[in-house]
């Protein structure tokens, strides 16, 4: 056990001489001085402090809710410092859509963005009553199970969506009817940890509005 | 004579520094020495590989902790050298008065009996709204207790627990040559499916804050490098688009894409100034370089499947990402024109790859029934398993010492942010309380 004693001492000294190297690198902050010697500048740790957004009443724009008057600035507000031109064509707000009964969820394999064959059946029908009411704005939400990550998920879904839609495009819907929209994992319909409940989350779901 | 042995002792120690297993930086003054000198410093007490530290409460020097301030700073600082893998803290009890040399010799020779290598004595001035706190660090394996180094932090009364953070990452430093990680944050997402915000604790959990209250979906928050603003996926305008907020200042929230389709999986250059996000405005989810100021947008990936989760190397010069273009979705590498495309995991699936800030190290998650985190060269070699449950093990985060690595876990049933270190070491829980918590980014070292 000498060997071993040995070995832990010297791992311990060797902390010790990282420590000088340590001192010596520093000498504005730190000091090797046998004794204390007179205190220099302290270091002052200033922010971060209370997160603002706990703070109540008017508060940055962050924490407004959705549909609250924008603030300069804030998402959407023209001419913001800095922002880049990343707001393209204008996108229908989705609460403005709701679902009708006519349009029926379809399905998916997990890790797919494939229509099943089963499911076309489905969109036929879908893309009929969409041609028979053309008078309506169509919302498709890609949905995924929680399997897998948030993010991979949230692509995952934006493939189911746009395979449904481009599905009914071929069934002579047109596109420029259609919206779609990821949500991922995020909302599922099912909440239990099984096959069952995971094979109603992967699922492309219908919304529609007048335009 | 006796001068010579200490310099003879100091140089065999900084010579062996780079051997030991948990310190990743080489002492910065490691100079080549001969072998076969006496150790002259007689370390004994402890088998174990940690150095033993006394922290006994601080020393009040002016105003009135009423509060408790310097017994709660003692522990905190505690709790962090803990935490950091690399200490034990050695048991004692009591102050030592301020103002008083026989005081302090007396306690530290106490402790060195115990077994304490090294001796953390704080003071403490309580000044109305502001604390100042003044570390001494020792080395109790000297006869003399001889002091290695001392430093002053201040800050406001409500940041107390910060000083003693500001006091174990100092104390990290002088032993390893790098700061600790103690004075950081963690953004992670709570909230059940449909109601996530972002939120803010300390490293080791306290002081948690909503970040976000707006009402959406807001998803996996991202550290800027100046540990200054987070960037975001948020639905607060109705579609996934990309934000960036300033936690600390009273700043409106900044949008950075809010294109068709979905805009996420943001990733911060190292210098702070692009993003490599996930865009899918041309049809198909595709990995552009976003640069801030300008909102020039250019696109790396041109493929018809998923890529997404890109992530910059610490040198800039690479990005990892996720592809499912050849089956399940892995683990790919590129440089910053796109080019050089290669898959480095292969045979599962494997997704949020993580890039350790020294380089060396992709953390990933694989699925395989369960999720767990799994790390990778980034050549692709030697793949290796770093959690086996229990529950999902995933969404991981570097801590900025890319020792240490938090990541959310099921463990316990509902979703909880951890702690290991990168040798698997047991995991820490990290946020108590409601709510599902996901999605952590551990910050750079604050300012």
């Amino acid at each position: 056990m000498v060997t071993r004693g040995l070995h832990v001492t010297v791992m311990s000294l060797l902390i010790f001489g990282v420590a000088l190297a340590g001192c010596a690198k520093r000498p504005a902050t730190t000091q090797a001085a046998p004794a204390p010697t007179p205190p220099g500048p302290a270091a002052r740790v200033e922010p971060p402090g209370a997160p603002p957004a706990v703070t109540p009443g008017p508060g940055p724009a962050a924490l407004a809710a959705p549909g609250a008057p924008a603030a300069p600035g804030a998402p959407g507000a023209p001419g913001a410092p800095g922002r880049p031109p990343a707001a393209a064509a204008a996108r229908p707000l989705p609460r403005e859509f709701a679902a009708v009964p006519d349009l029926k969820d379809i399905f998916f394999d997990f890790d797919k963005y494939d229509i099943r064959p089963g499911d076309a059946k489905i969109l036929d029908a879908n893309a009929t009553w969409l041609k028979a009411n053309a008078n309506h704005l169509v919302l498709i939400e890609g949905h995924c199970d929680e399997r897998g990550t948030n993010e991979y998920n949230l692509a995952l879904g934006e493939r189911r969506a746009k395979s449904t839609m481009n599905y009914l495009v071929s069934q002579g819907v047109q596109a420029n009817r259609i919206t779609i929209i990821s949500y991922g994992e995020e909302r599922p319909q099912c909440a239990e940890k099984n096959e069952g409940c995971w094979s109603k989350n992967r699922r492309a779901h219908f919304l529609v509005k007048p335009r | 004579m006796k001068r010579k042995r200490v310099a003879l002792a100091i140089a065999v120690l900084a010579l062996g520094a780079v051997a030991l297993p948990w310190s990743r930086t080489p002492a910065p003054r490691a100079q080549p020495v001969r072998q076969g000198v006496d150790v002259y410093i007689n370390i004994t007490g402890g088998g174990s590989k940690k150095l033993n530290i006394a922290i006994p409460e601080f020393t009040v020097t002016a105003g009135t902790d009423s509060g408790g301030v310097a017994k709660l700073l003692a522990s905190v600082a505690g709790a962090d050298l803990t935490f950091s893998g690399l200490f034990s803290v050695v048991a004692g009890t009591g102050s030592i008065p301020p103002n008083n040399p026989e005081a302090l010799r007396q306690s530290w020779s106490e402790f060195a009996t115990a077994g304490a290598h090294a001796g953390l004595h704080g003071l403490l001035a309580l000044r109305g709204e502001r604390l100042e706190t003044e570390m001494r660090l020792y080395d109790l394996t000297s006869p003399d207790h001889r002091l290695i180094a001392t430093r002053k932090f201040e800050t406001s009364a409500a940041q107390g627990r910060r000083l003693a953070h500001k006091v174990a990452d100092e104390v990290v430093l002088q032993f390893t040559g790098e700061a600790g990680i103690a004075d950081t944050k963690l953004a992670y997402v709570q909230g059940p499916a449909g109601a996530k915000e972002i939120w803010m604790a300390d490293y080791d959990g306290a002081n948690p804050a909503a970040v976000t209250r707006n009402g959406s979906i807001n998803l996996m928050p991202v550290w800027s490098p100046d540990a200054r603003s987070l960037a975001l996926t948020s639905f607060m305008q109705g579609y996934p688009d990309l934000y960036r907020l300033f936690p600390f200042e009273r700043r409106p929230v900044q949008t950075l894409a809010a294109f068709v389709g979905i805009n996420s999986s943001p990733s911060w250059s190292p210098d702070g100034r692009h993003l490599a996000v996930t865009l899918s405005k041309d049809g198909n989810p595709e990995i552009y370089l976003l640069t801030i100021a300008t909102g020039t947008l250019r696109r790396l990936t041109r493929h018809a499947g998923i890529d997404t989760e890109p992530v910059w190397s610490p040198t800039g010069q690479q990005i990892a990402f996720v592809s499912d273009r050849n089956g399940s979705p892995h683990i790919f590498m590129m440089d910053t024109e796109g080019a050089g495309v290669k898959e480095i995991t292969s045979g599962g699936f494997h997704t949020q790859p993580r890039w350790s800030p020294k380089g060396d190290t992709i953390v990933y998650t694989q699925r395989q029934g369960t999720h767990d985190l799994w790390a990778v060269n980034p050549d692709g070699s030697n793949p290796r398993r770093l959690t086996a449950g229990p529950g999902n093990n995933q969404g991981a985060t570097w801590a900025p010492n890319a020792r240490h690595l938090a990541f959310q876990s099921s463990r316990l049933g509902g979703w909880r942010i951890f702690a290991m270190t990168l040798d698997g070491s047991e995991p820490t829980q990290i946020t108590l309380g409601p709510g599902e918590h996901t999605s952590p980014s551990w910050s750079p070292r604050l300012p």
